[in-house]
């Protein structure tokens, strides 16, 4: 079925970056509107892809193709399927709300349209392209606007946090382009396209190195490439060690940004690993999974939900809920049961859309107070009541109260891990206490007890604000009473992905 | 009659000879002349060979590398007198403007 | 005798522009000299347009000493565009520096002649001619800022170092004509092929004289020193130009001398070079981290460059030369277009090339600052810039010849090299103060050689498959 919706989606956005960069600079109010424009055609596509897309097939759809660069190999080659669809989605929903949650921007307007608009394209491009160049092209596009909107427009020690997430992310994309160089040189003929590398898939050597010194390890090719893959996926998850950008980054960027750093960018990590180092190195996949996917996670949970708890600042305590949260994803993509690889795709999508929530709720108490201390705050729900009802809603989610959308994916992820690895399982269910514990303890501080006398005026969530966070509120109720407007979309090709691995499961 | 290797290794210590010279002499004007003899011992060289192998080549191009080492001099004289006029100056070890 | 003018055609016209340029220079007034840069634009674009219709051309003259095919071609198109690009971009340079402005374009046209014949020379003594033409020509370039004491010491340093390679170069070539008789290269090949004993001991030391004279003119380490001296005393454009064409004319003579003529002697070159170019790029680029000015960093990340193109040597074969000529089309658009910006900073004798000029710039001139981050991104290697492209290309092409260390090395490196250049977009849009306002070189020609240089480095990131095709065909056109 070839169709070029998914084409308009990823350059719609490119040409309002372009439109945007021709707008006289000082007309705010155009910029402003004509970036909202831009985003609304690509949210109504993909509501069209919703409605359209089938849910019983396991392949790609909606594809197109072209030649690119044929001397090579190399195409453009775009498609969803059920693991990218509920990603882009999330991005183009994303994508439009926060235009609005980033109007109240003055320094150098157009500039950050122009790179918010290049970054939307990249984001898109990334979890539609099936070309592994046109991937790794739309992986690096997206870097760099996200490089200059935190170090531009960020906070105080912008330039640091943005360079360190620079370093960062290139370090792993480094790697992940000598992995991909390592694929395509063996996969005949020579190709970068996904879907010929993950049928040949069991031509790729799983002999152990003649060098390796372990037998009873396997470290074969695979396990190379797959490590490789895995470190610059892991970078942006961001996994545990790797995880010390995150909180510079967020607490730096601006709210919209820190929003799309959590919600889209974070993702990428997990889409990452489940669309390459799954189908393309199965066996790689079945001998590292419970190390460094399933205990990971679980130490991701444990460790992100501890340094949380100690944070002073909020918007670092959401930063690191966030690589707490990422863990249950990495802690279900290990179990190869069906719960556990839906749940975590399903807790992909709803980290998404729960963080972004914390996210513009820090963004709108910061934008008053302009700090953003836990402990300087105090009693604010009988000042500003509709705001700290939203919050509850967020925090509730986050911490996953059942009937939202954060209890499903949580219980879906911890039944299937449950099954295979039961510790496991136990250490991930210590962290919803501890995500309970601090959460709770925040809103007590935050939200209850004595009004601190310097918020007594503080005026309430505006119109703009409340635009932005009803639509995901919406949706993290409707998820959290009907999970399967989502998870109807991922079951099929979940379920696939899971059969190419159970077979390779040490036993 | 000579052999071809007395030549060769004749113009490879004046060669030698010009290197040396261009890397520890202090003063510009010798240092341009040291090359003049690099450049010198490589027409001996042509020579030499030109002679062994019977073929007129070689002393065609001692007359192309003539022309070419009088067009270097004058250009190196030319900015030698350049920057004599800036520093007073001709030690190449008093440039110092710029990091050597 | 063939006696067939046309191979001479391109190289010609230039020589005839720059003659009527120089000749023009005495009997028009001051204050209209502007018009000799757009006579040389003209003779430039000529050239350009004889070039495209000889494409696919074979033809040697003068007994095969000159041969213009397809290799030659592609070359001659890469150092048009470059002194096109330079002679827009110093229009109004030389006029507000005192250079004189006749003699500036005559050089430059001149030095372009110069590297044609080397581009096209398929006998040594040939190549020499050209290379010395080139030389002497660009020894005057660097030297011309005369009331700038830089500008004489840079010439000083550049004219010693030139002309102590061209005695090594000169050296190796009476060495190798002494042991197989000719300086013709297609005689030279003959010889090589032929199955016999010995070869004469002094046919390597030629080829390793050869190797030190050209390590000196394309600036690999050990023999960089002089590169960044000479880079940042020249007048700005004039180092550009040198960056480029003057790197590129040399990597065309080597590639035709060492990759496909000597080639019998491949398995000899291959271990110097495979040093040559690690401690190139590494040492380039290590370097290049610690310099305080803007113009010396990108000297010495011209250095580290020049290692990735000898990645290219050293794969040789069909992909490796196939992509150090893509390498040098990419390279080419975005080292020129930052050498174009320093000098659109340039003020009355302050050169103002130091990381800290460039803080702010990118509130107070967006696009200037914009197309300056577009040149870096490209040189350190971003998609879908042309930078990555030409890089992808040569470490495909390493893997692909079996030197897979040498590829990662190149990887690493050109990490390595996001370091200093991403600081100046740091600078750039980071930091505050820096130079104010306008410089005194504003003028639109060099805006436009600028924005064509950003045009050029999108255009073959995103597409490169037709520059990719001709560099495969000037490639084959050697064989």
């Amino acid at each position: 079925m070839e169709h070029n919706v998914l084409t308009y989606m990823i350059f719609i956005p490119l040409a309002g970056a372009v439109v945007v960069l021709l707008l006289p600079s000082q007309s705010y109010h155009l910029i402003r509107w004509v970036s909202a424009a831009v985003t609304v055609p690509p949210l109504l596509m993909a509501s069209w892809l919703y409605a359209n897309f089938d849910t019983t097939t396991v392949g790609f759809q909606f594809v197109q193709k072209a030649a690119w660069i044929p001397a090579y190999n190399i195409q453009y080659f775009v498609g969803v399927d059920g693991v990218s669809i509920s990603m882009v989605l999330l991005t183009a929903l994303l994508s439009f709300l926060c235009i609005f949650a980033s109007f109240g921007i003055d320094k150098a307007v157009k500039g950050y349209f122009a790179l918010f608009l290049l970054l939307d394209a990249g984001m898109m491009g990334v979890f539609c392209a099936l070309d592994f160049f046109l991937f790794y092209i739309f992986w690096e596009v997206m870097l760099l606007p996200m490089y200059f909107l935190i170090g531009i427009w960020g906070g105080p020690r912008r330039e640091y946090a943005a360079i360190k997430f620079f370093l960062y992310t290139l370090f792993g994309s480094v790697l992940m382009l000598l992995a991909i160089l390592a694929l395509y040189f063996n996969t005949n003929p020579h190709t970068f396209d996904m879907t010929v590398m993950m049928a040949q898939a069991k031509n790729y050597s799983t002999q152990s190195l003649p060098f390796w010194p372990f037998n009873e390890l396997r470290w074969g090719f695979q396990h190379v490439v797959w490590m490789a893959m895995f470190i610059g996926f892991a970078i942006k998850i961001p996994a545990f060690p790797f995880h010390t950008w995150l909180p510079d980054a967020h607490v730096e960027a601006p709210t919209a940004i820190s929003v799309i750093l959590a919600g889209v960018l974070l993702k990428m990590g997990t889409y990452g690993i489940l669309r390459i180092n799954y189908p393309m190195l199965p066996v790689a996949t079945a001998d590292m999974a419970y190390w460094l996917l399933g205990a990971l996670g679980a130490w991701n949970i444990i460790y992100g939900a501890l340094c949380a708890m100690a944070q002073t600042d909020l918007k670092k305590l959401v930063a690191y809920s966030s690589v707490s949260h990422m863990g249950y994803v990495m802690l279900g993509m290990a179990s190869f049961t069906t719960q556990g690889i839906n749940g975590a795709v399903l807790q992909m999508f709803n980290h998404g859309t729960i963080t972004a929530m914390l996210f513009l709720l820090v963004g709108v108490i910061y934008d008053r107070a302009h700090h953003r201390n836990i402990e300087g705050f105090g009693g604010l729900a009988a000042v500003m009541p509709v705001y700290t009802g939203i919050t509850a809603l967020a925090f509730f989610a986050s911490m996953g109260l059942p009937g939202l959308s954060g209890f499903i994916s949580e219980v879906l992820v911890l039944l299937g891990v449950w099954q295979k690895y039961p510790g496991l399982a136990i250490l991930g269910a210590t962290g919803v206490i501890l995500t309970a514990g601090y959460l709770l303890w925040t809103v007590q501080r935050v939200y209850l007890g004595p009004t601190n006398e310097k918020y007594k005026t503080i005026p309430e969530i505006d119109g703009r604000e409340i635009f932005t966070l009803v639509p995901l509120g919406a949706i993290v109720i409707l998820v959290g009473v009907y999970p399967s407007v989502v998870l109807d979309l991922l079951r099929t090709s979940l379920d696939n992905l899971n059969q190419i691995i159970i077979p390779h499961l040490p036993s | 009659m000579v052999p071809l290797d007395y030549y060769l290794i004749l113009s490879a210590i004046i060669f030698a000879i010009g290197v040396v010279g261009v890397l520890i002499r202090r003063n510009l004007i010798i240092v341009l002349m040291s090359i003049e003899l690099m450049l010198n011992a490589v027409n001996l060289t042509f020579i030499a060979f030109a002679n062994s192998l019977g073929s007129m080549d070689g002393q065609v191009i001692v007359f192309f590398v003539m022309a070419v080492a009088a067009a270097e001099a004058v250009i190196g004289l030319a900015i030698v007198i350049s920057v004599f006029r800036h520093r007073q100056s001709l030690d190449p070890q008093e440039m110092q403007l710029l990091k050597w | 005798m063939d006696a067939s003018l046309i191979p001479l055609l391109p190289g010609a016209q230039v020589l005839l522009t720059a003659l009527v340029v120089m000749l023009l220079d005495l009997f028009i007034d001051e204050h209209e000299r502007g018009l000799l840069a757009w006579i040389s634009l003209l003779g430039l674009a000529l050239c350009g347009a004889e070039a495209i219709l000889l494409w696919g051309s074979s033809e040697g003259t003068f007994g095969d000493t000159l041969l213009l095919d397809n290799f030659a071609l592609f070359f001659t198109q890469i150092f048009i565009a470059v002194a096109a690009l330079t002679v827009l971009s110093s229009m109004r340079y030389v006029r507000e520096t005192g250079i004189h402005e006749g003699e500036f374009y005559s050089l430059i046209l001149f030095a372009t002649t110069g590297m044609i014949v080397m581009a096209a020379a398929n006998d040594l003594m040939v190549f020499f001619l050209g290379l010395e033409t080139m030389s002497v020509a660009v020894y005057v370039l660097t030297g011309m800022w005369r009331s700038s004491a830089r500008s004489s010491e840079a010439a000083m340093k550049y004219f010693l170092m030139g002309a102590f390679a061209t005695g090594f170069l000169l050296y190796g070539i009476a060495l190798i004509y002494g042991a197989t008789g000719s300086t013709n290269l297609n005689q030279i090949s003959a010889y090589l092929l032929e199955p016999q004993g010995q070869w004469p001991p002094y046919l390597f030391v030629g080829g390793l004289l050869l190797l030190v004279g050209f390590g000196f003119k394309v600036g690999a380490v050990p023999f960089h020193f002089w590169i960044p001296d000479v880079y940042e005393g020249a007048p700005t454009p004039v180092t550009g130009f040198m960056a480029v064409a003057v790197k590129a004319a040399a990597f065309a003579a080597w590639a035709r001398i060492l990759m496909h003529e000597l080639s019998p002697l491949d398995s000899d070159w291959a271990l110097p070079l495979r040093v040559l170019a690690i401690a190139t790029m590494t040492i380039g680029n290590l370097l290049a981290i610690s310099q305080p000015s803007v113009k010396r960093m990108l000297a010495y990340s011209s250095i580290a460059h020049a290692g990735y193109l000898l990645i290219g040597i050293v794969a040789g074969e069909e992909w490796g030369s196939t992509s150090l000529l893509f390498y040098l089309a990419t390279y080419a658009p975005a080292t020129f277009g930052a050498f174009a910006v320093i000098t659109l900073l340039t003020e009355q004798d302050k050169p103002k090339e130091d990381y800290g000029h460039f803080a702010g710039l990118g509130f107070k001139r967006p696009f200037v600052a914009m197309a300056m981050s577009l040149f870096m991104l490209s040189l350190a290697g971003f998609p879908p810039l042309a930078g990555f492209t030409g890089k992808f290309h040569i470490f495909r092409s390493a893997i692909i010849a079996g030197h897979t260390d040498l590829a990662i090395i190149g990887v690493l490196n050109s990490l390595l090299s996001v370091i200093y250049y991403l600081r100046v977009i740091v600078m750039m849009y980071m930091n505050e103060g820096g130079v104010k306002g306008k410089s005194f070189i504003e003028s639109p020609y060099l805006y436009t050689a600028v924005g064509l240089a950003a045009a050029a480095t999108i255009y073959l990131g995103v597409l490169p498959m037709r520059t990719l095709e001709w560099s495969r065909s000037a490639f084959s056109s050697l064989f």
